[in-house]
């Protein structure tokens, strides 16, 4: 589990390395006399949108694990939970022994 | 409980009523009943598009600016906030356990402007575009449409104002002694939040309308440049309201969603404390971040940093509620009932237009997605993807108590899928078409622009499936609600236990409750 | 991990990425906003529903600008009647015409050919018509 956790760190921190060396080399062929404005604010966007999708990756990901995970349907997700004995199970708490 | 069709009453009964579940049926399905008519217009819009060139669908260009006006009108001020005051009116008092909202009369008057004004919104078909940017608005738009206009949204933000106060007033003086404020649930909470909201934004929008109506009458000139005034000062006036009015709009949503999200867990919610401090957080923020619609008017450096941080200050407390949802989801045993299958498309859509929302924020990217497609797709995926999913998950969720009856599962189903598979295609289309340059609030684009036409038609079959799985949701509504099973009122959704309804309404009306 | 420590830990994350988003637009922002000293002046006035041009030298254009490459130009930009906003989308120019209020905008063509300008603000019955080209040629 750790290792596919460090693993995945690593990749996303890659994955958000990479956009910036390669527009920083296109960025030096095009800027001649003045900055090149457009390569500027468009290499902002895909910065921006590199982290967007990354935290997107990660957010869906969950979800959607979330989604499969806790369905009542899923085979390990038989046993009612522990606050499912109160009337209302939203009323209840996280203490240990919950009531 | 409130069984309207299964203990009818005659309808005048329910219009004259001041009891809040009466205020709120009606609140409810005068909202959904605009949904569907700016949903036509929505429709008519998209398919225009569909080809390049004139008259495809809509013959000229005034019918066509005064469509996607009053769509937009219609969507935010007939759906977004009757829908919301409407599930409110219901839950709050209930919430806070009153016997009624604080001021019923009050109640029912704020109701009955929204028709008022509706039918001013309707006959008058401005064409000014929502935003109304004067001077445009001022020396330009044509008569009597835009003045119908200024006074339908004048009555719709005294309506807002009127039921904000008494939310405020039900939520803070009338809630049982023996219940904390901190521990009022969280639907509550977001009503009494953007009341508050409401009550310190909209001053300032029905400022400028009047300033609006007068300029345009020619006895004043705040807005108009030939008689020395500033049409910035409108932008400025309009977004002070109309940021926070974006908030206004969400956290009811949100709060509905706090509603569902724990009882289809069947656990406990993760935590009430985040919750309550996110939307006071948000609450505050909201109000902090309305330059970042106006980086492109000529604002300097300054201006434009001060609004980007304050644009971005309002992430986190998103972020916190998003949390919140998933911690809940997490160790439940989750129902995947129509109301969960809209709470939880609403949270990945919601955090799809947040992430967008970062990206406009970040001042270079303006130049980019200011005024474009961009910027229709980013607050549509706000207003359908989020708002609209929660109160439409909320309205499923609270069908079995209004109707006494069972919606039909199956075609919620097909709802959903066609809702959130439609919303994708439409509005992140949208999003690709701002890349590509097209501006917002066109009736026409060049042929030669291959792209723009692919995307659009890409866009247009997008919202006519988003569009058909809302007729599923309209049988759902009429059909189902007088022929559909009779609910199980203790247990409607199958969730084992008592505890559906923990807050039962009492409708004086209905004999033998 | 406790009950709030996630959470924590979450908000700190979120925070990181916005400082993140924040530091790299201002960065951004700060370089794209300096107008070169060398650059030309040209007036833009947006009216419903055309541009017109005015170079230094007097010369006048409507609908279509023609520029050198390798020069920086700077918009200076007005409105005659309601708002518009001046739009090259191919090179990210981007402000808007406001009556009673001169906006700035430059940028440096490097690159020759034809590019469209339009209005990306709403501004009436032609709103969808108004463009025009803009025409970046070589010097000799």
């Amino acid at each position: 589990m750790k290792r596919i956790i460090a693993v995945s760190i690593i990749a996303l921190i890659a994955l958000a390395l990479v956009p910036s060396i390669h527009f920083a080399h296109a960025q030096e062929k095009s800027a001649k006399q003045y900055i090149n404005l457009r390569a500027e604010v468009w290499n902002e966007f895909f910065r921006m949108t590199t982290a967007a999708f990354t935290v997107g990756a990660v957010v869906s990901g969950t979800m959607i694990w979330l989604v499969w995970r806790f369905r009542e349907s899923h085979p390990k997700n038989q046993t009612p939970t522990r606050w499912e004995k109160l009337d209302d199970p939203t009323t209840g708490n996280y203490e240990k022994e919950g009531h | 409980m409130v069984l309207e069709l299964k203990k009818p009453r005659p309808v005048w009964q329910i219009m004259f009523s001041t009891h809040h579940t009466d205020v709120g049926l009606l609140y409810t399905i005068t909202g959904l009943a605009f949904l569907f008519m700016a949903g036509v217009l929505a429709m008519m819009i998209r398919t225009h598009l569909f080809f390049p060139g004139q008259g495809v669908l809509i013959s000229d260009s005034v019918t066509f600016n005064r469509i996607f006006t009053v769509h937009g009108l219609t969507m935010l001020f007939l759906f977004a906030l009757p829908v919301a005051n409407g599930v409110g009116n219901y839950l709050v008092p209930l919430m806070v356990r009153y016997k009624d909202m604080a001021y019923p009369k009050l109640n029912a008057i704020a109701f009955w402007m929204n028709p008022v004004g509706g039918v001013l919104l309707w006959l008058g078909f401005s064409d000014t575009s929502w935003v109304s940017y004067a001077p445009y608005s001022v020396i330009r738009a044509p008569g009597p449409a835009a003045d119908m206009m200024i006074f339908g949204l004048k009555i719709l933000g005294i309506s807002s104002i009127l039921s904000s106060i008494n939310f405020v007033v039900t939520i803070l003086k009338c809630k049982h002694p023996d219940l904390p404020l901190r521990k009022v649930p969280l639907f509550a909470w977001s009503m009494m939040t953007v009341s508050l909201m409401t009550i310190v934004a909209m001053p300032s929008y029905a400022a400028a309308l009047i300033m609006l109506l007068t300029d345009r009458l020619g006895v004043s000139g705040f807005f108009n440049p030939s008689m020395g005034g500033d049409p910035i000062a409108y932008l400025h006036l309009f977004w002070f309201t109309f940021h926070p009015e974006v908030y206004i709009f969400l956290l009811p949503s949100i709060g509905m969603m706090y509603e569902i999200i724990p009882r289809f867990s069947r656990k406990p919610l993760f935590s009430q404390g985040s919750g309550v401090f996110a939307f006071v957080m948000l609450g505050l923020i909201g109000f902090a971040s309305w330059g970042h619609h106006m980086y492109s008017t000529g604002m300097d450096f300054t201006t434009k940093v001060v609004f980007m941080i304050g644009t971005l200050a309002a992430v986190p407390a998103s972020g916190m509620h998003v949390f919140n949802f998933l911690a809940t989801m997490w160790g439940g045993r989750i129902r995947f009932a129509a109301p969960m299958k809209f709470a939880v498309g609403g949270i990945a859509l919601f955090f799809s237009a947040g992430a967008g929302g970062v990206l406009n924020s970040a001042m270079p990217l303006d130049f980019i997605s200011h005024g474009t497609y961009w910027v229709v797709g980013h607050m549509h995926l706000f207003l359908t993807g989020t708002i609209a999913f929660g109160f439409v998950g909320m309205v499923y969720y609270m069908f079995p108590l209004i109707t006494g009856r069972m919606y039909s599962e199956k075609l919620a189903n097909i709802h959903f899928i066609g809702m959130l598979w439609g919303s994708v295609q439409v509005f992140y289309t949208q999003h690709l078409l701002g890349l590509e340059g097209m501006p917002r609030r066109i009736y026409d684009y060049p042929a030669e622009y291959t792209s723009w036409t692919q995307l659009n038609q890409i866009a247009t079959i997008g919202a006519w499936i988003l569009g058909a799985s809302f007729v599923a949701f309209l049988i759902n509504l009429i059909y189902y609600s007088a022929k559909g099973k009779e609910a199980n009122m203790d247990d409607p959704f199958g969730l084992g236990g008592k505890y559906y309804y923990p807050h039962q309404a009492k409708n004086p009306h209905h004999i033998g409750y | 991990m406790g009950h709030d420590t996630a959470e924590w830990v979450f908000i700190g994350v979120v925070i990181a990425i916005l400082v993140y988003v924040g530091v790299d637009s201002w960065i951004v922002q700060k370089e794209v906003e300096e107008v070169p000293a060398d650059a030309e002046t040209i007036k833009v006035t947006g009216q419903q529903w055309f541009w017109s041009f005015e170079h230094a030298d007097g010369t006048k254009e409507i609908s279509t600008l023609h520029l050198k490459k390798g020069h920086a130009y700077n918009f200076e930009i007005y409105s005659k009647d309601v708002m518009h906003s001046f739009n090259i989308p191919d090179w990210v120019v981007f402000e808007d015409a406001v009556p009673g209020h001169v906006n700035h905008a430059w940028f440096a063509p490097d690159q020759t050919g034809e590019f469209p300008i339009q209005c990306r603000e709403y501004c009436g019955l032609l709103h969808y018509n108004m463009r025009g080209s803009l025409i970046v040629e070589d010097t000799p």
